[in-house]
């Protein structure tokens, strides 16, 4: 190494924990707001404001690397969160200026060193651009359906933990948030601009194609002025909703092809702002996407006959709607983070894999009719597809239907929270109860559920109790109840022939 | 429903930028390009066209899509006028050809930016103010106008360019900064967007900008 290298290399002593922070103080990568230096060994990243920091600005970030961090790592289970947030770790001052040191991203976030992109980070936008992802990201980086959602899963259960603390992101984007859809991994960078009502406004209103319709509406109105909407919870959970539809369909919720204006700027006010419109709603079809001839890399995703949002299954569906048609310009209605937790936990119960190896997505969501295909590929499923329907019981005695549906396929397992009513696959959940408890196997042309651990177990049907280590057959009507606790509940099987 | 970004970059190929500038110049494009690869909002939208310009303007590389793209050789130079005006009257046709516009019921194309890079004055003065004219009657997001050396004058650029900015130095490493920067202004857009007004990302030290 040079020695005009080395003479860049500075080091400080942060105020928050009197530990040494290192770093190369040349070059920095730029972002909205900060300048990124990377310590020597590129084990972390440290971050200074371009602008001096007010005492409300330094405020903030010390909470944030101070209480707010203590409050969601240092509890009980908070080993849960960390993968799923870069947080600040310390504050460093240098130069007259305010910093803030991040860990750096964790390897999976990065493009695989043998791809084209190899060393890129994997932020959101590779994958939310059809055309990207059609044209620039390797195969092997492109995940499947599963991913997708587990992605769309981890981030609706990062937003939660922020909105339980009181906390707004206020600046949620695929910017924002890496993904990785090959282990379904997302983790939220760029956590400093929280918001905390009365406490500390945001300080920017967010990113083009995640500003909230009345943020929009009102961004010409001075920021001081009462009628002008900042960002908050509930636009961050418009933000949510936007990234969830982005990552599971390649397409722009609000971008169609509704025309307001010659300027940009004043078409980006229509189409963001007051006018914005649902580009699938369900009966105002004026912003429905045209596809035209030079469209060929962006199809099929943009393509909303050939994709439509139905294709995720009925519980996201209805909180598509919830979040574009109803909840749209009405921010109270908009689907919570914990709403879209809960759907997507169900949704992942109801894919099946594609048997074609060559189709792009890999798993479907089963849509509900006796005559299931793929979308993405057109192939069929054929065979019969065990459905388990959930139900569980207030009073030991009658069981109400869950709405909650599991569509088997060959090695599935069978979790605790299927099993007991009172179990969710959350950051409460513990080891002893991640482990499977059962699976399902297509055997000598039967369905059968092998048990492992369920120590009550009983076929209603038969009137039999089946043991760990030994089977049943799913047949027509099979009344199962998995658990004679009191949460405990039934499940109900259907056979779909195709 | 696809929109597309058009870049269009003017390279002064008079004599004066013979030997390092020039190769310092083709360094600096290249980078652009590898740059903008990587990143996931330009490869969606950008579509890159270049012109030289010294006795006459030519199209070095017709707009094309960042994804195929691969910067053509510019040819060695000789020693020759700086006809910066042709240059724009040049890249306004390409303009009037490329450019989708936005109609009653259709978004056009993003609007096109420009970077125009020189190291002198412009020889051709008077279609040269012909074209400074010109050019108000067009739709650009940006034209970053680039005085490059000591003997560049800021003035000209700025009858037409929304942005100057001078180098001082014409080292490659000058370059490199400024289209680092200038790749910066193209991804801007998907940065987050402050409670005020919208600013460049502030240039490096070796970039002073003018007005």
């Amino acid at each position: 190494m040079s020695k005009a290298k080395s003479a860049n290399i500075v080091t400080v002593t942060s105020p928050t924990d009197g530990s040494t922070v290192r770093f190369v103080y040349e070059d920095p990568k730029q972002g909205g707001v900060k300048d990124v230096y990377f310590d020597p060994n590129k084990q972390y990243a440290v971050a200074f404001f371009r602008k001096k920091l007010d005492f409300n600005g330094k405020e903030r970030i010390n909470r944030l690397v101070g209480p707010y961090r203590q409050s969601i790592f240092e509890r009980e289970g908070g080993d849960y969160w960390k993968p799923l947030f870069r947080w600040p770790e310390k504050v460093v001052e240098y130069d007259g200026r305010t910093g803030i040191v991040l860990p750096f991203y964790e390897k999976h976030f990065f493009f695989g060193p043998k791809t084209s992109l190899a060393g890129a980070e994997k932020e959101g936008y590779w994958f939310a651009s059809a055309k990207n992802f059609n044209k620039s990201v390797p195969p092997e980086e492109k995940g499947a359906l599963l991913g997708f959602l587990q992605v769309c899963l981890n981030l609706s259960r990062a937003t939660k933990r922020l909105h339980a603390a009181g906390l707004a992101h206020s600046d949620l984007s695929y910017k924002n948030c890496l993904i990785d859809p090959t282990s379904g991994s997302a983790c939220i960078i760029d956590i400093d601009g929280l918001v905390v009502p009365s406490l500390f406004p945001p300080d920017v209103v967010g990113t083009r194609d995640f500003i909230a319709p009345e943020v929009v509406a009102t961004m010409h109105l001075r920021s001081d002025d009462k009628n002008r909407v900042l960002p908050t919870r509930s636009t961050d959970l418009h933000a949510l909703a936007v990234l969830i539809y982005i990552y599971l369909f390649h397409r722009h919720p609000l971008r169609g092809s509704k025309f307001y204006s010659v300027d940009t700027d004043v078409q980006e006010t229509h189409e963001m702002g007051q006018d914005a419109l649902f580009v699938e709603h369900p009966t105002d079809a004026s912003n429905r996407v045209r596809i035209e001839a030079n469209d060929q890399p962006f199809l099929p995703w943009i393509d909303t006959a050939k994709n439509p949002y139905k294709i995720m299954g009925p519980y996201l569906k209805e909180l598509f709607d919830q979040a574009f048609v109803k909840g749209l310009h009405q921010p109270n209605l908009r689907p919570t983070a914990d709403d879209w937790e809960n759907a997507l936990v169900k949704t992942l119960d109801m894919i099946q894999p594609c048997s074609n190896p060559k189709c792009v997505k890999k798993w479907f969501v089963f849509d509900n009719t006796s005559k299931p295909s793929c979308p993405y590929c057109g192939t069929p499923f054929s065979g019969i597809l065990p459905v388990l329907d959930f139900y569980s019981s207030r009073d030991g005695k009658s069981f109400r239907a869950d709405n909650h549906r599991l569509m088997v396929f060959p090695n599935q397992y069978l979790y605790q929270w299927h099993v007991d009513r009172n179990v969710f696959p959350n950051e409460r959940i513990t080891d002893e109860q991640k482990k499977a408890v059962g699976y399902f196997i297509f055997h000598q042309d039967k369905w059968l559920f092998v048990n492992q651990t369920l120590q009550t177990l009983k076929d209603l049907t038969r009137d039999k109790m089946i043991p760990p280590k030994s089977y049943v057959e799913l047949t027509e009507g099979l009344q199962l109840h998995l658990s004679n606790a009191p949460s405990g509940r039934l499940a109900r099987v259907i056979l779909v022939k195709a | 429903m696809m929109r597309k970004l058009p870049i269009y970059i003017l390279i002064d190929t008079s004599g004066s930028m013979r030997g390092e500038p020039i190769e310092a110049v083709k360094v600096g494009l290249q980078a652009l390009v590898a740059a903008l690869k990587r990143d996931p909002y330009a490869l969606e939208t950008v579509y890159i066209s270049v012109i030289t310009f010294d006795r006459e303007a030519k199209v070095l590389l017709p707009l094309t899509e960042l994804t195929v793209l691969s910067i053509p050789e510019i040819p060695p130079l000789e020693s020759s006028p700086t006809n910066l005006g042709e240059a724009l009257e040049l890249m306004l046709k390409l303009y009037d050809k490329d450019v989708v516009k936005s109609s009653k019921d259709t978004k056009g194309d993003w609007m096109p930016l420009a970077v125009v890079m020189t190291d002198g004055s412009p020889s051709d003065t008077l279609l040269f103010d012909r074209m400074c004219q010109k050019i108000k009657g067009y739709v650009f997001s940006r034209i970053i106008g680039c005085a490059a050396g000591p003997k560049a004058k800021t003035e000209p650029l700025g009858k037409f360019s929304t942005d100057v900015v001078i180098l001082e130095t014409m080292d490659s490493n000058g370059f490199a900064k400024f289209w680092q920067w200038v790749s910066q202004t193209f991804s801007r857009h998907s940065q987050s967007s402050e409670l005020s007004v919208k600013d460049l990302p502030p240039p490096p030290p070796e970039i002073k900008i003018a007005i």
